[in-house]
């Protein structure tokens, strides 16, 4: 049926199963350090909670900063997963069988990480239930007109529909494992396979449901990330008030899931022997796509500076002037560097396909992808309006180590999720291949 | 002047204070309502208004004390006093932050043989007081106790010089920093009168400065203020001239239209060139031609040519200048101020002087009467004191409220000549580097605890009473001296037992004298209320030409170099904020920015770009500055604000034994000063000394507010050229509101509103004070100043104007703009932020989650946010007002046009029922404006002040970032130009 794999049924199960073996002492090691980089950034967080925000480097015109960026960058990191697994799906590309269960991991943990976010820079976190839309006694709403209401009910669909999406995806694997395993461990798959048969009869609803589940989620890649870049476009800040900002948020949210899908894939198929399943042509095909927004978001760069000029307006000229050459000029021309020329290396062949280089390109476009939302931000906030009001954000170590923290607690969730859920689609990966015949293998 | 609410509230607590104070006892308050008068006469929640007078400096302005029960909360200006006319300076507001200061003697302390005070009680107090005067006395060297006070005036001058008298001395020192020794000096010589004069700014419609700060802190500073804006404000197509000639462009000078920086130590020969220029034009007015020609043969020398050579200023400038001042139907030139005050000081003033001689103001700007600053000590009084204690010639040195460890430079060592006094004490509020010398402190009230009456100027007697019952264990210093003075003297001479007793005697004397027609009770209780008693006829000198004045006066203009080496010239200058020092403990001033350097919590060495260029110095370098007196490391700031060749250093800051927020805040510059009184002006030689800077290879911190020194042609400020304002044309026609999205607010009552005129706004940053006080803002302190967390809901923002050729500074105080459209309310996700129904941009702190989202999409940048839990220390929070509420961390607040302000004037309008009245509300930063800048009111209202002044201000009116189209409820008036030489 398929070129790309010369596998059968059996050696499937049996290889990525062997995916949730109990695990070696690097992964433990690497686990607890991760916990303690999330107790760090916890503590952080709770020195944050009892002192107040204060202890974040924020200040008069810088109102956000780091978290507004993290937050921003991880939802962009969520992006890939339903990208991956539903666009890809709906336009039958078959190279997606073999990463979309992590894409979409990468998505549900990104959105769990972003989520921290905003409770992390609320002023009161302790009220934060306020922003919610739930009837209470004062009769009080939350202000729709507000995008960040728009915000809370973006990403909450979001992480709805890509939950349902992976759980569902998920569970004739599941299925397979819970008929593998033993003990308390066969009661907890046997719920998550929600009484999987296999049968004829569920396999026909079942592929109804998830083209149907797919085409319910493709509009929610394109919304969550315009819905989130209105936090700034509908706002009259120079620098953020612009049409331009749902595609380009979109483009660069792909931009920086791809790169963190091909990060997590090497050394998983490499810890877990999956290089028969994830095979150089899927990573080659990630990176080509990357070319492909790496262009698109440097198309966006400069037609953001191109309309900053033509318009005319003063005050959104000077925001790019001071992008370009003011207190974080270093960050503006490293991520023009970052997102867009270094990807460009892609277009070599030996390059796309040599491991190293891969990785390397894909740390520079997340680094890329955080600075640019970090220049948006901190720039715009900086130098508004009135020049008298003028700040510069610095850093502390309050707001570092919870940064810090949320990489720790992505790259936690997903080690967790390595070892306890199968991370190629068994079923997706067997469709690509030959059926067992009598005659053959 | 109509009786307004608010003045009927004073007098109604004027009444109860009279009647019931007299039997308070000075037990500390133990109850929440801390008086000891029946409870009856206070309703909780109801302010009172006491009227005193403040003493936070020696212009003595009337001010009007808000209780709330049994509390000061807030201090105003008094609007019947005739000095300020209800407008208070920044000091004058953080006088609540003298009355609770943490820092305050709490209780009588002795100093122990081991250097370390104890408390003590009062009996031991006072009988330790009095019993080393005695053994004093009866040595037989009561003629050697020295009685050493500030700047009085009125009772307790005249009890101080009885009860040193008492003791059998004559020595009573009236010791101020900036005692005027030159200003008096050259009146004596000019006029044969020892005085300093009353300037008339109101009266004048041509102003010349020669270096006084007249709207900082020079004399009377607020009360100027008020007569300046009279003489400056446009109205009727007419606005006064102003011209500023001195080497530091202040704030004063920036409100010139012009400023003549000439080179520091000629600006006499500036005046000296414009006298010539006006007598050889024969422009001179009511001066006899004897007196023409023999001020002629003075000046002869002085031509335009020679004058611009000394002064650096272009011939053309000077004649110019001279043809301006000369054609005034009034005009009226000032001279003073510490960059005056040196060696050439009497010669300087009286070449002013000469100025408004020939052009005929002596006697109508500039008149001459009995003014209690006149009998001030002068400086070298003070360097023989200090000789005579190196010289043991003191028994015992008597001081209340003077610092001159602090306020006299370091080589006068006037704490080493302390340290051979045998007995010294301290009648002081405040433990300072001078008290701290002492050998027992008795802790006095603050004036704002204390009765008292005050008479600057002859006839304007302000009444000091009692706010609020005293804070800590400490005593009246008008008591403890009657209580003393009855043991050291002869019991005839304090017949009163208590300072009240004794102030009201004197009023009863003035009564008598005024003819006495009323009985004194309803005198007395409405003096109280009123806050003094304004005599009508005042008995005022026209002096004519002195006959000692000749050539040789002007002799120190002559221009020989001194002796005294260095580079660069060095500028001391009084800090609006802390005026000689005595400011520097209060929180609220501390975070106050300079109007000009706009750097807060310490204080800093300006100088020229070039130089800083030249010698590798930027902003927040640590630079050396050596005279041959003192040497200290100090931040650099480079600003055009000095003339190349000069550097200029604030005095006020450097306190090492002042309280908390004092110690250890900046560096005390006077101590470069050198320490021997000019021979030619009995002063201190403020002027005049040179000075080495050197840079050194570190950095410091020097917390700024400000983002950026120039608008970046934003049209923040705008301004209009004056010749414009006057022709003819339509203004209205080109004004037409733009469209908006969202549907038009629907005001059922009132839509609150404000104008400020820029062309008025000294930049005095009054308001800033003012508003502190009103909202119980925090301070934060230096480090989160740096990081750009100050919480001011108005502050002054001072754009240096970037396409003038001289330096020149425009001031806009920006405060929240109440916009009809506001980003701010959209974006707020819980409905914090809200939009009222009259208008304002209503704030919940209580709804607020704290997602800054509004402060981001403020234009203004006008909302603060909470950063931390703000740190109230007591009993500092005595202070706070009851009405508005304490925010806690992670909230976001605003200005709220005084919410609580317009709440309580429509409910008493309500109560009377009839509609609110326009003028009836006013917000703090309004009520307190010397410039009279800020109007507020009701814009629904057509006939209210600030609809009018939009309406008549056609050619003038603008909002800050119209295109916006924010709508904001804020209407500013554009500055007016005139360009001048």
């Amino acid at each position: 049926m398929t070129e790309d794999y010369s596998l059968n049924y059996t050696d499937t199960d049996i290889d990525l199963m062997q995916s949730l073996k109990a695990p070696g002492k690097g992964y433990w090691f690497l686990l607890v350090f991760l916990l303690l980089l999330i107790a760090a950034g916890a503590a952080a967080w709770g020195v944050q909670i009892a002192e107040g925000i204060g202890v974040a480097g924020k200040n008069n015109p810088v109102g956000w900063a780091m978290y507004i960026t993290t937050f921003v960058f991880w939802v962009g990191i969520a992006h890939s997963g339903t990208l991956i697994s539903a666009i890809l799906f709906l336009f039958r590309v078959k190279w997606r069988a073999a990463v979309y269960r992590s894409a979409e991991a990468v998505t549900i943990f990104g959105l769990a990480t972003a989520g921290l976010f905003p409770f992390i820079h609320l002023g009161r976190v302790w009220v934060a239930h306020w922003i919610l839309p739930v009837p209470n006694f004062g009769g009080l709403w939350p202000n729709f007109r507000s995008p960040l209401a728009w915000d809370v009910l973006a990403i909450t669909t979001y992480l709805t529909a890509s939950t349902l999406f992976f759980t569902l995806g998920m569970m004739p694997d599941v299925a397979i494992v819970r008929d593998k395993t033993r003990g308390w461990r066969k009661k907890v798959y046997g719920l998550l396979a929600m009484g999987w048969q296999g049968s004829d009869n569920q396999w026909r609803h079942y592929t109804a449901a998830y083209v149907f589940l797919a085409a319910l989620s493709t509009p929610l890649v394109i919304s969550v990330h315009s819905i989130v870049s209105w936090d700034f476009a509908m706002s009259i800040v120079p620098g953020w008030h612009s049409t331009i900002f749902a595609p380009y948020f979109v483009a660069g949210a792909i931009h920086s899931g791809l790169a963190m899908v091909v990060l997590l894939l090497i050394p998983m198929r490499k810890a877990f022997k999956l290089e028969k399943y994830i095979t150089g042509h899927h990573l080659e095909s990630l990176a080509k796509f990357i070319i492909f927004t790496a262009l698109v978001v440097g198309f966006a760069y400069s037609i953001e500076l191109f309309v900053s000029w033509y318009s005319g307006n003063p005050f959104e000229r000077a925001i790019f002037i001071y992008r370009m050459t003011g207190d974080y000029a270093w960050a503006f021309w490293l991520l023009i560097t970052t997102n867009v020329l270094v990807p460009m290396l892609l277009w070599s062949r030996k390059i796309r396909t040599s491991i190293p280089w891969l990785v390397g390109i894909c740390i520079s476009v997340e680094i890329g992808m955080w600075l640019e939302r970090f220049v948006i931000i901190v720039t715009s906030l900086a130098h508004d309006y009135l020049p008298y009001a003028w700040g510069i954000y610095k850093p502390t170590l309050v707001d570092s180590l919870i940064v810090i923290g949320s990489f720790a607690w992505f790259f936690f969730l997903f080690m967790v999720f390595s070892k306890t859920l199968p991370v190629v689609s068994m079923w997706e990966v067997k469709e690509q291949i030959n059926p067992p015949t009598k005659s053959g293998r | 002047m109509e009786l307004q609410r608010r003045d009927f509230l004073k007098i109604i607590g004027a009444t109860t204070v009279a009647t019931t104070l007299p039997g308070c006892g000075i037990k500390q308050p133990k109850s929440l309502i801390p008086y000891v008068i029946p409870e009856e006469s206070i309703t909780p929640g109801k302010s009172v208004w006491y009227a005193s007078v403040c003493q936070e400096c020696p212009a003595g302005c009337g001010i009007s004390v808000r209780v709330r029960e049994g509390r000061a909360v807030k201090v105003e200006g008094n609007p019947l006093h005739p000095t300020n006319d209800g407008a208070l300076c920044a000091r004058g507001q953080a006088a609540l932050q003298g009355l609770y200061n943490p820092d305050r003697v709490q209780h009588p302390m002795r100093k122990g043989e081991d250097g370390k005070w104890r408390a003590i009680s009062w009996d031991e107090a006072l009988k330790t007081f009095v019993d080393e005067l005695q053994k004093i006395q009866k040595a037989g060297k009561g003629g050697d106790v020295v009685l050493l006070s500030g700047h009085v005036s009125g009772a307790l001058e005249e009890l101080l010089g009885t009860w040193i008298a008492a003791v059998g001395s004559k020595n009573h020192l009236r010791y101020e920093p900036f005692a005027h020794e030159s200003l008096r000096k050259a009146q004596s010589v000019t006029f044969g009168v020892d005085a300093v004069p009353f300037y008339d700014f109101a009266a004048a419609d041509t102003v010349i400065a020669f270096d006084a700060d007249f709207l900082e802190t020079w004399i009377s500073p607020v009360e100027y203020a008020k007569g300046f804006t009279r003489h400056r404000g446009y109205t009727n197509g007419k606005r006064g001239t102003y011209l500023f000639v001195g080497p530091r462009l202040s704030m004063t000078a920036s409100n010139a239209d012009s400023w003549f920086s000439v080179n520091p130590g000629t600006e006499g020969v500036f005046a000296l060139g414009m006298v010539r220029v006006i007598l050889e034009e024969k422009k001179e007015k009511g001066v006899s031609a004897a007196d023409a020609l023999r001020i002629s043969s003075m000046v002869s020398s002085f031509s335009p040519d020679a004058v611009s050579k000394r002064t650096g200023v272009p011939a053309e400038a000077i004649r110019q200048a001279a043809l301006i001042f000369a054609s005034s139907s009034s005009g009226l030139a000032v001279a003073g101020g510490t960059m005056v005050e040196g060696d050439s000081g009497v010669a300087t003033i009286a070449a002013v002087n000469l100025l408004n001689y020939i052009c005929g103001n002596i006697g109508k700007t500039v008149t001459f009467g009995p003014s209690s600053l006149s009998r001030l000590a002068s400086y070298d009084e003070l360097a023989l004191l200090a000789d005579q204690m190196n010289g043991e010639k003191v028994a015992a040195l008597v001081m209340t409220d003077v610092n001159p460890v602090f306020d006299t430079p370091d080589g006068l060592d006037f704490a080493r000549a302390m340290q051979r006094v045998p007995f010294i004490v301290s009648l002081s509020s405040f433990m300072s580097e001078t008290s701290e010398l002492a050998n027992l402190i008795l802790p006095t009230h603050t004036p704002l605890e204390s009765w008292g009456d005050v008479e600057v100027r002859e006839g304007v007697h302000g009444l000091m009473q009692p706010a609020m019952q005293p804070v800590f264990d400490t005593r009246m210093l008008g008591d403890l001296l009657l209580e003393s003075g009855q043991k050291l003297g002869r019991t005839g001479n304090f017949p009163h037992r208590t300072m009240y007793d004794f102030v009201r005697a004197r009023w009863m004397d003035l009564h008598k004298r005024l003819g006495g027609k009323s009985d004194f009770e309803s005198f007395w209780v409405e003096c109280l209320a009123r806050g003094g008693y304004w005599e009508k006829s005042r008995s005022e000198s026209h002096p004519s030409l002195s006959q000692n004045l000749n050539s040789a006066t002007f002799e120190p203009l002559a221009g020989k170099e001194t002796a005294k080496g260095g580079t660069f010239d060095l500028i001391l200058y009084p800090s609006i904020a802390h005026y000689d020092g005595r400011g520097a403990n209060r929180p609220w001033l501390q975070e106050l920015p300079d109007p000009m350097a706009m750097n807060v919590w310490d204080s800093w060495l300006e100088i020229h770009p070039q130089d800083a260029a030249a010698a590798g110095i930027n902003t927040g370098d640590v630079v050396q500055i050596s005279s041959p007196y003192a040497r200290f490391e100090i931040a650099a700031h480079v600003s055009t604000t000095v003339k190349p060749g000069a550097v200029a250093i604030p005095i006020g800051q450097g306190h090492t034994a002042y309280g908390r927020y004092a110690n250890n805040v900046g560096r005390n510059p006077i101590d470069l000063l050198d320490p021997k009184p000019s021979e030619r002006t009995g002063g201190l030689e403020w002027a005049g000394m040179k000075v080495e800077v050197v840079k050194r290879p570190y950095q410091t911190i020097l917390a700024t507010v400000s983002g950026s020194d120039v608008q970046h042609n934003r049209g923040i400020i705008q301004s209009v050229p004056l010749d414009e304002l006057s022709k003819p044309g339509n203004s209205e026609a080109d004004k037409e509101q733009a469209l908006s999205m969202y549907p038009e607010q629907e005001y059922p009552h009132h839509r609150w509103g404000m104008t400020i005129d820029i062309d008025k706004c000294t930049g005095c940053s009054a308001c800033v004070t003012a508003c502190y006080a009103e909202n119980n803002i925090p301070i934060v302190g230096k480090e989160e100043v740096n990081n750009g967390r100050e919480m001011a809901w108005i502050r002054i923002e001072r754009y240096f104007d970037e396409q003038s050729p001289v330096p020149r500074a425009d001031f806009a105080p920006m405060l929240c703009q109440q916009c009809d459209d506001a980003p701010c309310e959209t974006v707020c996700p819980v409905y914090a932020a809200y939009h009222t129904e009259e208008g304002l941009n209503g704030q919940v702190y209580n709804r607020c989650i704290g997602t800054r989202y509004c402060a981001n999409n403020c234009p203004y940048k006008v909302r603060r946010f909470n950063w931390y839990e703000a740190e109230w220390v007591e009993p500092l929070n005595w202070q706070l007002n009851p009405d508005v509420t304490v925010r806690t961390k992670g909230v976001m607040e605003k200005c709220t046009f005084c919410v609580q302000r317009i709440v309580e004037g429509k409910n008493t309008a309500r109560n009377e029922q009839r509609p609110v009245r326009d003028g009836e509300i006013v917000p703090a930063c309004a009520q307190t404006c010397p410039a009279e800048a800020i109007t507020f009111g009701d814009l629904k209202d057509r006939k209210s002040r600030v609809s009018e002044l939009i309406a008549e201000e056609g050619k003038r009116d603008y909002r800050i970032l119209e295109e916006l189209n924010t709508r904001p409820a804020v209407t500013y008036l554009k500055a007016i130009k005139r360009e001048i030489a």
